[in-house]
């Protein structure tokens, strides 16, 4: 049973029903409201993404945004799963862009998507043609590259030497796809817990900061709220 | 012993012969107050703009159906109720009714068939009509409201509530005030306004308390307690008398605004009262609104000063309102808004703050002011928990078209913090009322799981 937009279905009441008497015995704290805990990355089932891709992309958003050094990275934050229902959805369809031609993969980027495959077929082409050129570069997976290794062949990713023009931009999408799904709300699969809002100290969905426009050098004091209400 | 057993049997007989009387007996209909000449005519539009003032539509329209074919269902504490077809079909509406059959309806809660209406439909309040405009209205359902001749559902209320003749007994207590209108200031705006408040606006119907017989306790200016609160269907319809009241706190062409346009620099008018004013008030001339302040002001000694027109001829700024000595304290909170803050205002911050400010005074003509609002402080909890829960409109009227729509909170908080949310704002800015429990927040989000729906939806409305 599908719940239509603004009418619970039975079901679904009963089930946040029942999530409400749990959460009724927990005392309210007003600085943490998490989400209910989500399947734990190793056991997320991806909705789009084939096993060698998710291994992929797992690998390389844990490179892109390394969970070493100073604030969560791409894997806490669980961006894979960002990126797999963003490219199940609408974004990778590309649902609502002009799609007719003409595409010039000479124009500048600004001119906008100049290749005829949508997103979703941009990611499924790239990430063979890539990992080929990882086992004929270096005779493994990109996967099984150690760290060094495997930003080294990004770098050459990024050239994108080994990419036909369609598909050549693969390495600036996935970029731009990791950063979306560090810091964007977390109702969208990534940013797990507003860990990325809290590191860099940006409140959230609150909207109400009329008191602070002209209060200086003054450090903002509450964290951040997520669109569903969660705070941290 | 032969004595008493007598008694008793007489004291019996009589008991049945009152009762079939009851039953059998015609009522004596109230005549009409007026006789007005048989060559008499309703100007232009009086009968519409009497529909108007009664809101008649607010009962006699269903939901998405058409006008005046009844049929809307009316929860009262004895059942459902629904609605009659008050549209000239001579079958399913009142077609063949007579002028003296309508005026029995409108005074005296007859049928045309000689049944007993449900006080629902607020015969107190109507009886107060003049004669001419009983007769604009005859004659403007007769002539000017297509007829409907579609069905609909039958009251059918449990024993003994349908047994309509038990509303005779009721009737002799609740009709004592005499038909047609009492003028009593001798002042041509303030009789206007008792007249509109106390006949056709039955505005008592809601805002006067109920006596134990579920009686309007005041239905006229000098009668009982007059406009001092009542509730309807789950709303508080609160005092419109007494120092802390609306009418008192608020100048003449806020109140008159508030009616016109279902806000003014206080507050905002949704559910029930948003409906009055959609259906009803905004339709008045702003003579009569003014006139409808004005009587409020006045009736219980405040000064009453007349303005010209309600609405500024040029654009006006009006500033944000700080709070109030009262409302300093929360403010300080909010501003400052420590990491460390309770739930409640935290909560606060995180959902309601943009709209209604730190200072709780909301934006003048859009946001209501939550400092001292009334719904926000009433002991009927269901409206405040509603509106966070499933939020509200405020309808788009011919002066102000703009809908006010507020989301609703339903899928951001859980009942916990919807509790935590109300308490605060009940004891926030010096506002004083109890805590709302986490369970009563579960029970109006299960009553209220049909009123859920994203804001699109309500704006379609």
């Amino acid at each position: 049973m599908t719940d239509l937009p603004g009418r619970p279905s039975r079901r679904g009441f009963l089930k946040a029903s029942a999530a409400g008497v749990a959460m009724a015995l927990l005392p309210l704290s007003a600085k943490a409201q998490q989400a209910a805990a989500p399947v734990p990355l190793e056991q997320y089932q991806p909705v789009f993404f084939t096993p060698a891709e998710w291994a992929f992309v797992m690998a390389a958003t844990a490179r892109l945004i390394p969970s070493e050094g100073d604030g969560p990275g791409a894997i806490e934050t669980r961006v894979p799963v960002f990126i797999d229902l963003q490219l199940a959805g609408e974004f990778g369809q590309a649902a609502d862009w002009y799609m007719e031609g003409p595409f010039a993969p000479a124009a500048d980027p600004l001119l906008g998507w100049q290749t005829p495959l949508t997103p979703a077929e941009v990611y499924r082409q790239a990430i063979p043609v890539f990992d080929a050129w990882c086992a004929q570069t270096y005779n493994a997976a990109f996967t099984a590259l150690d760290p060094a290794r495997q930003d080294e062949a990004l770098a050459a990713l990024e050239e994108a030497a080994m990419l036909a023009p369609e598909i050549r931009d693969f390495f600036s999408i996935l970029l731009d796809n990791t950063k979306e799904g560090y810091f964007s709300d977390p109702i969208y699969g990534g940013n797990h817990g507003m860990q990325a809002w809290v590191y860099i100290g940006f409140p959230g969905a609150r909207g109400a900061f009329l008191e602070w426009v002209e209060r200086h050098d003054v450090p903002y004091p509450l964290g951040p709220v997520s669109i569903s209400g969660e705070r941290a | 012993m032969r004595t008493f057993l007598r008694i008793v049997a007489l004291l019996a007989l009589t008991g049945v012969i009152v009762l079939l009387a009851m039953i059998f007996v015609p009522v004596r209909l109230t005549p009409a107050v007026a006789a007005l000449p048989a060559d008499w005519r309703p100007a232009e539009g009086q009968g519409e703009y009497v529909m108007r003032a009664g809101d008649c539509a607010a009962c006699h329209t269903a939901e998405d159906g058409r006008p005046f074919a009844g049929g809307r269902p009316i929860e009262s504490p004895m059942g459902t109720i629904y609605s009659t077809n008050i549209t000239p079909d001579p079958d399913q509406g009142i077609g063949r009714y007579t002028l003296d059959q309508f005026r029995a309806a409108l005074y005296d809660g007859i049928r045309g068939d000689g049944a007993h209406l449900y006080p629902a439909m607020p015969y107190e309040n109507y009886r107060m009509l003049t004669e001419e405009d009983v007769r604009a209205l005859y004659d403007y359902f007769m002539n000017e409201v297509p007829p409907v001749a579609d069905p609909i559902p039958a009251t059918d209320l449990a024993f003994p509530f349908n047994q309509r003749w038990g509303i005779r007994a009721w009737n002799w207590l609740a009709l004592r005030h005499p038909a047609g209108f009492t003028p009593v200031y001798g002042d041509e705006v303030l009789d206007r306004g008792k007249y509109l408040v106390e006949a056709p606006g039955h505005c008592g119907a809601c805002h006067s308390p109920r006596n134990l017989l579920m009686m309007q306790d005041g239905v006229t200016l000098d009668g009982g307690r007059f406009l001092q609160g009542g509730a309807i269907a789950g709303w508080e319809a609160p005092p419109l008398s007494g120092p802390a009241s609306a009418p008192q706190r608020w100048d003449i062409p806020d109140m008159a605004r508030y009616l016109g346009t279902g806000r003014n620099n206080h507050s905002t008018a949704n559910g029930e009262m948003g409906l009055v004013v959609e259906e009803s008030m905004q339709h008045l001339t702003p003579d009569d609104r003014i006139a409808i302040a004005a009587f409020l002001k006045g009736m219980p000694g405040g000064e009453v000063v007349l303005p010209a027109t309600t609405e500024p001829s040029e654009t006006v700024v009006i500033p944000h309102q700080p709070a109030g000595d009262a409302g300093k304290e929360t403010e300080a909170l909010l501003v400052s808004a420590p990491a460390d803050m309770a739930i409640g205002p935290r909560l606060y911050a995180d959902n309601c703050m943009a709209c209604h400010f730190a200072s709780g005074t909301g934006a003048a003509q859009i946001f209501p002011k939550l400092a001292g609002n009334t719904l926000v402080q009433s002991d009927e909890t269901m409206p405040l928990i509603s509106i966070i829960l499933n939020g509200a409109h405020v309808p788009s009227t011919a002066q102000r078209p703009m809908q006010l729509v507020m989301q609703g909170y339903r899928d951001r908080l859980n009942d916990q913090e919807v509790a935590e949310l109300a308490t605060f704002l009940r004891s926030a800015w010096g506002n004083d009322a109890g805590p709302i429990t986490t369970e009563r927040v579960a029970e109006v989000r299960a009553e209220t799981a049909e009123d859920a729906g994203d804001p699109d939806d309500t704006a379609r409305d």
